[in-house]
């Protein structure tokens, strides 16, 4: 069943791109002050989302392995947190292409894009402590995760906090049903690809911890499951 | 006579047609002036140079978001072969001992 999940989704996602594609070029019109370049929106967006979302996952996942020892919890707190790299990144260079076109300006060091670049900045650490770190270095790592999906609702209300460039979050609500309608398709890909690639992840994660225990139950026949001598 | 300009064949429109008793029937066209044709031309270029910059930027930003998710999908199907490499490696040495 769980081998399933990410080839299901996959497949959801090979139908759905090609209509968000169509539904984005020839069905919405152009929207009228920014023009064309507004299009980007219907990617940009989306991934802001799930940017967010997979950061408020790797911060809840790490919490729980901090508290239970979960090596569920250790797998999907990685993989969500190698997946707001991938999104996160997206998002920091989408961002400015449509910045250039309609600002005229890629970068204007408004909170909204400070905030995106700090938690973006904070998964990298993230991941590099859970790769690189010496052993008990988790801890570390899981504390980066918590602080990072801190950072979430901050990104969320900083244009309502601090004045920038970008518009306000009741744009989005606001937004007339046939850009909704180009939207939704676009979101649905992009989820179910990058849901996809973190089930994918996961699974990986867990099999090369289960793959560890065995070599060294393999070298030490004395060795417990979790690397414990017994 | 006013002298009236068209849009193609800005001579064609300059004077009324000799005799032939039609004197009585002949309207002039009314076509549009030189300025506003130069105006709208003028528009018409800008607003296509702002559209295909537009569909540069939109290639780059869709090109980039895609490339990224196609290289950590590669990524991942590499170090899912390595990871089937060292269970047949352990495997192996299982079957050894």
């Amino acid at each position: 069943m769980g081998r399933l999940i990410p080839v299901v989704l996959l497949a959801i996602a090979a139908v759905v791109f090609p209509l968000s594609v169509e539904t984005i070029f020839l069905d919405v019109g152009i929207e009228r002050q920014l023009g064309t370049v507004q299009k980007i929106f219907y990617f940009h967006v989306p991934l802001a989302w799930i940017m967010m979302l997979y950061g408020v996952v790797c911060g809840i996942a790490a919490a729980v392995q901090l508290r239970r020892q979960s090596r569920g919890a250790e797998a999907i707190a990685i993989a969500a947190g190698e997946m707001v790299i991938v999104a996160g990144l997206g998002v920091l260079i989408t961002g400015p292409i449509w910045g250039h076109a309609s600002w005229g300006k890629a970068w204007t060091w408004d909170a909204r894009q400070i905030s995106t670049g700090l938690l973006w900045l904070v998964f990298v650490a993230y991941v590099l402590v859970r790769r690189y770190g010496a052993a008990g270095s988790e801890r570390l790592a899981a504390a980066l995760a918590i602080f990072g999906a801190v950072d979430v609702p901050i990104i969320y209300y900083a244009v309502k906090i601090w004045k920038t460039t970008h518009p306000s979050n009741e744009v989005v609500v606001s937004l007339p049903p046939e850009m909704w309608a180009a939207l939704w398709p676009a979101l649905g890909a992009l989820l179910a690809t990058a849901t996809a690639l973190v089930a994918i992840r996961a699974r990986q994660e867990l099999c090369e911890m289960e793959l560890d225990d065995a070599w060294v139950r393999a070298e030490d026949p004395s060795v417990g499951t979790k690397g414990e001598t017994t | 006579m006013s002298t009236m300009l068209m849009l193609g064949a800005p001579e064609a429109a300059a004077e009324a047609p000799a005799g032939d008793g039609g004197g009585d029937e002949y309207e002039a066209v009314e076509g549009i002036d030189r300025e506003t044709i130069e105006c709208q031309r003028s528009c018409e270029a800008v607003a296509a140079r702002k559209t295909a910059s537009d569909y540069e930027h939109i290639v780059w930003a869709y090109g980039v978001l895609w490339s990224l998710f196609a290289i950590y999908g590669l990524m991942l199907w590499r170090r899912g072969q390595r990871l089937q490499g060292d269970v047949a490696s352990l495997q192996a040495k299982l079957g050894r001992s």
